[in-house]
């Protein structure tokens, strides 16, 4: 079987059919968290405390939301599964006051609203550890984009670089703003997600690089566009099978990973997608702009 | 029979076997997350100190706590420094539920001390300036003992430096006492002894009081001269006081610390984590392989190989590391088998393309193989790359995600490019006229 045989799609004749949609949504992400006050930080990142309940029946969770905001202000209480059936309930608090007493407090007006629950699990983080997690993951996320950026200069151009790392920011921003536009937290696995999904988008936009350089210097009459369009339509199959495949492990996670991994997987998923057109829709026509520019400045 | 492709074959199956059998005779341990358990982070409050003997102190509240642990019975708990400021502390708990007295536990200070009492009781802090006109006597102070059930509390006057301090002792153990609550034995070093000997006997009848961490605990009238072996009251359960006697043994804290970060996940959710992780592997595993095997037909099958294979490598290589699996590193597991298929697939759509240009099914093969390296070798560095700086974490979690990855891309270049190699070889040595099933329709098949 064959997907795709010797296909002859003009893709950089049809940028603007994904480009416009792809600002539409770098648009309603980014509004989305402008209205919000930026993106929902977990526990993880501005402190606070987070306790997992599973309760012996259907969980009295407005008789646990009123007992426990009597004692701490800012609770709030959510079934923890989106699925019907499950008995476990989200008690978080932000961080105020002392952490160590956090637990205590919590467990006793638990047994004051039923003795039928048992503790799953409990994360009290102090504000500080999340101010210097919040500055980790920028070093983090600067630091392996311009690793990537210096790499690939190296090995290619520095457009390739540039037009590569652009692409992948575009990937980030996007993943990010639809989490906010879902109402999602951004925990430390969703940060481990989005750099994850930087590095599969930086390998789909490598690929698609990869045969233009050796299509460059096979035939070298060819102007850079053509090169282009042939390149991405030489690997057009690996692309969507490879995103395909990819997105299968992903939807695994997202559909049987569990509650504690649903984040990182939901985020995995959406910046699959994002990523596998950003680079062939995102990259090759700012390479394309770039290399031109260049060769119309003389320069070349 | 071909020589060189007979020892690549042996050099697979040697992997395979080390692999087995690294498998089979070391255990992959498991993190909290997935086994069940407290972490800590704790911080020496070293605000004080000069950054000169920050490390010194920290270092010193890490043995201490260290050999409080151990005297509670959790043997070789390592406490790691964690962050990079250099004062915080990472204690991980495997199996423990309520953490809090552990958590008391290695939070008091134990500074013990003995003072003589110069004045008192009073009623409040106030009451006591009160006596003195607004100034106490030169080196002396005021210490307040434990409120009381109804929340009052007594405040003395004690004066000059302790007679005996926490460093003084030699052990402390626990004696079930009378009525008035269990007590806490302890014994002093021959030094002290001498000392306390002296100030005992000039001091009969009179007052004296033993300070815990700034609080009174009990003020004893000295009866008799002590000389190297005394008792602490005060204590008010039998757990409190051998919590006493354990820190009396195991020394004073150097600095105080405070709790900064608790995650407990309980053991039952950690397996429900476990299972759900091999659901969703075995989920995509499942899939993915399904998928290659309709594709490519014969071919596939030497991808499933090379993809069953990375999985072994990697949990191998995993255990030969002795690192630790936590939930992110299934995590990062699962997302292997994607990076897997990927590079089966770059290099079969290189080979399929070769074919459909007319080379000869060996021809398509070296060109395929050789060409998709170049491409697989710049894919795996900058994964790599990005994942190096997820090790600015320190987050044990992430670390593990990042290190699952990494380790699982270096087997992965192994498997799809090296043994899927070999396995298309030996097929083509076993047929006369070779051919190549690689899924193309049958005109194009070579």
């Amino acid at each position: 079987m064959e997907l795709f045989r010797n296909t002859r799609y003009d893709f950089l004749g049809m940028k603007w059919r994904f480009i416009l949609p792809s600002l539409v949504l770098l648009v309603a992400g980014l509004i989305s968290l402008a209205v919000k006050g930026g993106p929902r930080y977990s526990i993880d990142f501005k402190g606070g405390a987070v306790m997992d309940v599973e309760w012996k029946g259907a969980p009295p969770i407005a008789r646990i939301r009123t007992a426990v905001s009597a004692r701490l202000s800012g609770v709030s209480v959510v079934a923890a599964h989106d699925s019907a059936g499950s008995n476990e309930v989200l008690i978080s608090v932000p961080a105020e006051g002392d952490l160590a007493s956090l637990r205590q407090n919590l467990t006793q007006t638990l047994s004051s609203v039923s003795a039928g629950y048992s503790i799953r699990s409990f994360e009290a983080i102090g504000p500080e550890i999340g101010a210097d997690l919040r500055k980790q993951a920028l070093t983090a996320t600067a630091g392996a984009s311009t690793g990537m950026l210096l790499y690939l200069a190296w090995r290619f151009r520095l457009a390739y670089g540039v037009a590569a790392v652009v692409a992948m920011a575009h990937d980030a921003v996007i993943t990010v703003g639809l989490l906010s536009l879902l109402n999602r937290e951004i925990s430390l696995t969703v940060v481990a997600a989005l750099l994850t999904l930087i590095g599969y988008s930086m390998n789909d936009t490598i690929v698609v690089f990869d045969r233009i350089r050796e299509n460059r210097q096979m035939v070298q009459s060819e102007s850079l566009l053509e090169t282009i369009n042939r390149s991405i339509n030489q690997t057009l199959s690996r692309t969507v099978l490879t995103s395909g495949l990819t997105l299968l492990s992903a939807l695994s996670l997202l559909l049987f990973g569990g509650q504690v991994l649903r984040g990182f997987s939901l985020a995995l998923t959406i910046g699959i997608v994002v990523g596998t057109y950003s680079s062939i829709f995102i990259a090759s026509p700012i390479l394309l702009t770039w290399e031109n520019r260049l060769a119309t400045g003389g320069t070349k | 029979m071909n020589r060189p492709l007979v020892r690549r074959t042996l050099f697979i199956v040697a992997t395979l076997l080390a692999s087995a059998a690294a498998i089979v005779r070391l255990p992959l341990r498991l993190g909290l997350d997935l086994r069940g358990g407290t972490s800590l982070i704790l911080r020496v409050k070293t605000d004080s100190v000069s950054p000169l003997q920050q490390r010194e102190v920290v270092e010193q509240t890490r043995r201490v706590l260290e050999r409080r642990m151990n005297a509670y019975g959790l043997a070789e708990i390592p406490i790691q420094p964690y962050g990079s400021r250099g004062n915080e502390l990472l204690v991980q708990l495997p199996g423990v539920n309520d953490s809090s007295r552990l958590r008391n536990l290695l939070q008091s200070r134990a500074v013990l001390e003995w003072y003589s009492v110069a004045g008192g009781p009073y009623a409040t802090r106030t009451d006591a300036m009160e006596q003195h006109g607004g100034v106490l006597p030169y080196g002396s102070q005021l210490f307040g003992a434990r409120p009381t059930a109804d929340g009052k509390s007594e405040w003395y006057l004690v004066s000059g430096p302790p007679v005996i301090r926490g460093t003084d002792l030699r052990n402390a153990r626990v004696a079930p006492g009378n009525t008035e609550g269990p007590i806490t034995l302890f014994t002093l070093s021959q030094d002290a002894a001498a000392r306390f000997e002296r100030f005992t006997r000039a001091n009969i009848d009179k007052l004296s009081a033993i300070v815990l961490d700034h609080e009174i605990l009990s003020v004893p009238v000295i009866e008799d001269a002590i000389r190297d072996s005394g008792q602490i009251r005060g204590a008010r359960n039998m757990q409190e006081a051998e919590d006493l006697a354990l820190n009396l043994r195991s020394g004073a804290l150097p600095a105080a610390i405070e709790v900064i970060q608790e995650r407990t996940v309980e053991a039952s959710l950690g397996a429900d984590s476990i299972r759900d992780g091999i659901r969703a592997g075995a989920a995509g595993l499942a899939a993915v392989v399904a998928f290659m095997l309709f594709y490519y037909r014969a071919a596939g099958a030497n991808a499933t190989l090379a993809l069953m294979l990375n999985g072994l490598l990697l949990i191998a290589a995993l255990t030969c590391f002795d690192a630790v699996l936590t939930l992110p590193g299934i995590a990062g597991a699962v997302l292997t088998i994607g990076m897997a298929v990927d590079s089966n697939v770059l290099i079969f759509e290189r080979i399929r393309e070769e074919i459909r240009a007319g080379r000869s099914p060996a021809a398509a093969l070296a060109n395929g193989f050789s060409k998709a390296f170049a491409t697989l070798v710049d894919t795996h560095v900058t994964t790599v790359v990005s994942c190096a700086f997820l090790f600015f974490f320190g987050t044990p979690a992430v670390k593990g995600f990042a290190a699952t990855l990494v380790i699982g891309l270096v087997t992965n270049l192994f498997t799809s490019v090296f043994v899927s190699r070999v396995a298309f070889d030996w097929e083509f040595s076993r047929r006369k006229s070779p051919n190549l099933n690689i899924g193309l329709t049958k005109h194009a098949d070579a």
